[in-house]
């Protein structure tokens, strides 16, 4: 056994795990609050990456900056004008696309959501391509801490350790996400405007009745939600440095799973439904299954789903926090 | 009836066809070759070039009696060539009654969907391009063209994979020295296929598969869990079995990202879409490090008989050295051309002409003949690996695997 592999691909799932875990949180949070799919969720992610790939090229980046604080500087304007962005174009996307439809039946606005996905999908190919673009990369992407663990011994058992590397990019990536997440949840559960959210998620007519603001709320709903989507977009263009058009809809069809699986509606849920996808998958690849690994995921979804209809920790937002 | 309208329309045609740049003569017969290639997004730079040969095909050999043009289909949709999409082509070329012949497709799946589609219908189709044995070959290839056994309307000018991914196999165990090789697929027709056979034939040598192990659709943008599992295997040389758009280009990139880029790194003729300046070609989405040390095969003769006179009249139309599938498209319309010259414009007649085995065809790549699949006699690969200078793919040599193995190196 090699635990400097395991390690190594540990924190390759990760990785992965933390922006699954972010683009899922944006479908829990809508689905908790107004019991829609809003299957647009995954191109706004895809937006995200554009935008960013946008900025860049407008402030003229390249390649990677190598002094750390103009690195720093400029990370924090990708993440803060990019979350900005998306954000308001979710809130864009409810106004009106989702918001006319809140009292019809539940079809008009799921194939609504839909279409607002195709709508995305295709600004992004007329106005860049309908191939893959290369995103300018700002942290070296080959540079990284690498670490010899050490090597033991249990009677016979022998566990070696080939060094692992721990790139900054994925360090960076899943510390922001992981913040990121720590951040949603202290909004939900401890303020004003989190109470909020969560009373109009229990009743929507009782929260109105009580003197909330439930357009206001729901609009704020999908503002965080489209914000931590953006930001898994500039963690896509961080990490591999290329974007497509078409990225969202992978990435949104393994969040989605991801939110189910944790419980669809609940935060901790999804985050904890993005890191398990990612961990199934790459332990796939590890096995030298990657052909399977889709497969792996979606029978142990259906599993989970055929005992726990609610997914693994089954509440709704409201509930939980 | 009246002479006059007749005479009216006689004086309007011979206007015509006297101010139309064409050569044509009075009273040609206005024939289309259809041409069903990947023509937008990612896999523009294979269509594009193997369309412009067919257009400088006609141009250049032209036949008394007809005036011949393109009927142009797209088989990408989004970008990315779609078996759907061929299909619902090979149809609209059927249902155009001027078409007498069919060049295309670029992709082995894409044939999967078409071949059953000309097949019944009795239209010659010509690959530049299609290297996947099952598509003629055994049982696979017979049950294609089920619907009539014994006329085949699918040949191809391109070699198959079995060979292809014989030479790949020889690029990494003689030109790059590699004793152990990592294989990964795209899952599809052509990406599996090929990379099986590189396999297969890499052992034959004597080299060592470490792991082999593929992606499919909804996976190709992240390697990293897999590359991580590769690298523990320490392997001398990583082939790719598919093409840029399912992932080729990123699988190098992250092999660099992930320290595996002193590895060389070898694929078929699906990552030969053009230098590192054209957008989202492989030598584009691997980046500079990712470029060093790869190789790629074409399943096509490089060297061909006038290979200074070819590539100068494609620059001198098109202002752009001949893509890898420019010639293969050409000697397509050549094959066609000449039929319609013997036979005349009768899509049996040419169907049974271009695929009856004796028939050899003068073409730009050399004599060209099929055999009793359609597929064609000759069994040449061409060798290229990356060069710095050009940022571009640069031949080295090619291989005659008839019979033994010949092999040319360039000049």
């Amino acid at each position: 056994m090699d635990a400097g592999i395991l390690t190594q691909q540990a924190f390759n799932a990760l990785t992965i795990g933390a922006m699954y875990a972010l683009i899922a949180l944006g479908y829990t949070m809508v689905y908790g609050i107004i019991e829609l799919i809003n299957f647009a969720h995954g191109d706004v992610f895809m937006v995200g990456s554009f935008v960013t790939l946008w900025l860049l090229s407008t402030l003229g980046v390249n390649g990677a900056i190598n002094d750390p604080p103009r690195l720093a500087i400029m990370l924090i304007v990708m993440f803060t004008f990019t979350m900005t962005v998306m954000g308001l174009v979710g809130v864009l996307i409810e106004r009106f696309a989702y918001r006319p439809l809140r009292n019809a039946p539940r079809l008009a606005p799921l194939i609504t959501a839909i279409g607002v996905s195709f709508i995305l999908q295709n600004i992004i190919q007329v106005t860049f391509s309908n191939s893959p673009v290369n995103v300018p990369r700002v942290i070296e992407a080959q540079a990284g801490a690498t670490v010899q663990l050490p090597q033991f011994a249990v009677a016979d058992f022998q566990v070696t350790a080939s060094p692992v590397t721990f790139s900054y990019t994925h360090i960076f990536i899943i510390v922001l996400a992981v913040s990121m997440m720590v951040a949603l949840h202290l909004f939900v559960g401890r303020t004003r405007l989190g109470r909020a959210m969560r009373s109009t998620a229990i009743d929507r007519e009782a929260a109105q009745l009580m003197g909330v603001d439930i357009n206001t709320t729901i609009a704020l709903t999908f503002f965080i939600g489209s914000a931590l989507a953006g930001a898994a977009g500039v963690a896509w263009a961080l990490n591999y440095g290329t974007t497509k058009f078409d990225i969202g809809f992978q990435a949104g069809l393994k969040s989605f799973t991801a939110a189910v699986l944790g419980g669809i509606g609940n935060t901790t849920g999804a985050a904890l439904g993005g890191f398990l996808i990612a961990f199934i998958e790459v332990f796939s690849s590890q096995l030298g299954y990657s052909r399977w690994s889709e497969a792996i995921v979606f029978s142990i979804l259906i599993l989970v789903l055929v005992f726990r209809p609610t997914g693994i920790l089954g509440q709704r937002l409201a509930e939980r926090a | 009836m009246k002479p006059r309208p007749l005479a009216i329309f006689a004086i309007v045609a011979l206007v015509a066809s006297a101010c139309s740049s064409s050569s044509g003569t009075a009273g040609a017969k206005d024939v289309k070759i259809g041409v069903d290639l990947p023509l937008s997004g990612g896999e523009l730079p294979n269509g594009d070039p193997t369309i412009k040969g067919v257009q400088l095909a006609i141009e250049q050999n032209p036949v008394a009696g007809y005036t011949v043009t393109i009927n142009k289909q797209d088989d990408a949709v989004n970008g990315v060539h779609n078996p759907n999409q061929g299909a619902t082509n090979v149809q609209t070329l059927i249902g155009d009654s001027s078409v007498f012949a069919v060049v295309g497709p670029f992709n082995s799946n894409v044939a999967q969907a078409e071949i059953p589609k000309s097949n019944s219908a009795g239209l010659i189709q010509c690959s530049p391009a299609n290297t996947n044995p099952g598509l003629t070959k055994g049982t696979t290839g017979a049950d294609l063209r089920k619907a009539n056994p014994t006329k085949i309307a699918y040949v191809r000018v391109a070699t198959t994979d079995d060979i292809q991914g014989q030479a790949g196999a020889d690029i990494a165990y003689t030109v790059a020295g590699a004793k152990s090789a990592y294989v990964v697929d795209d899952t599809e027709t052509y990406g599996k296929g090929l990379a099986d056979v590189f396999a297969t034939e890499f052992a034959k040598l004597g080299g060592t598969v470490v792991g082999h192990d593929g992606v499919g659709a909804n996976q190709q943008s992240d390697f990293t869990a897999l590359l991580t599992a590769a690298k523990a295997k320490n392997p001398a040389y990583v082939y790719f079995g598919g093409v840029t758009a399912t992932g080729g280009g990123l699988l190098r990139k992250q092999m660099v990202d992930g320290g595996m880029g002193s590895i060389p790194f070898g694929g078929g003729d699906g990552i030969s879409d053009g230098s590192a300046a054209t957008a989202s070609s492989f030598l584009n989405v691997a980046g500079p490090q990712g470029d060093v040390n790869s190789y790629m095969t074409v399943a096509a003769i490089h060297d061909i008989p006038n290979a200074a006179k070819f590539s100068a009249d494609y620059k001198a139309k098109y202002g752009t050295e001949p893509g890898a599938y420019s010639a293969s498209g050409y000697a397509c319309a050549q094959i066609y051309l000449q039929a319609l010259a013997k036979v005349g414009n009768d899509r049996e007649a040419i169907r049974a002409y271009v695929t009856t085995t004796a028939n050899v065809f003068p073409t730009v790549l050399g004599n060209v003949s099929f055999d009793a699949n359609g597929d064609t006699t000759q069994h040449i690969i061409s060798y290229y690996k990356f060069d710095p200078t050009t940022k571009d793919w640069k031949y080295f040599q090619q291989k005659d695997f008839t019979s033994g193995v010949t092999t040319t190196a360039a000049p």
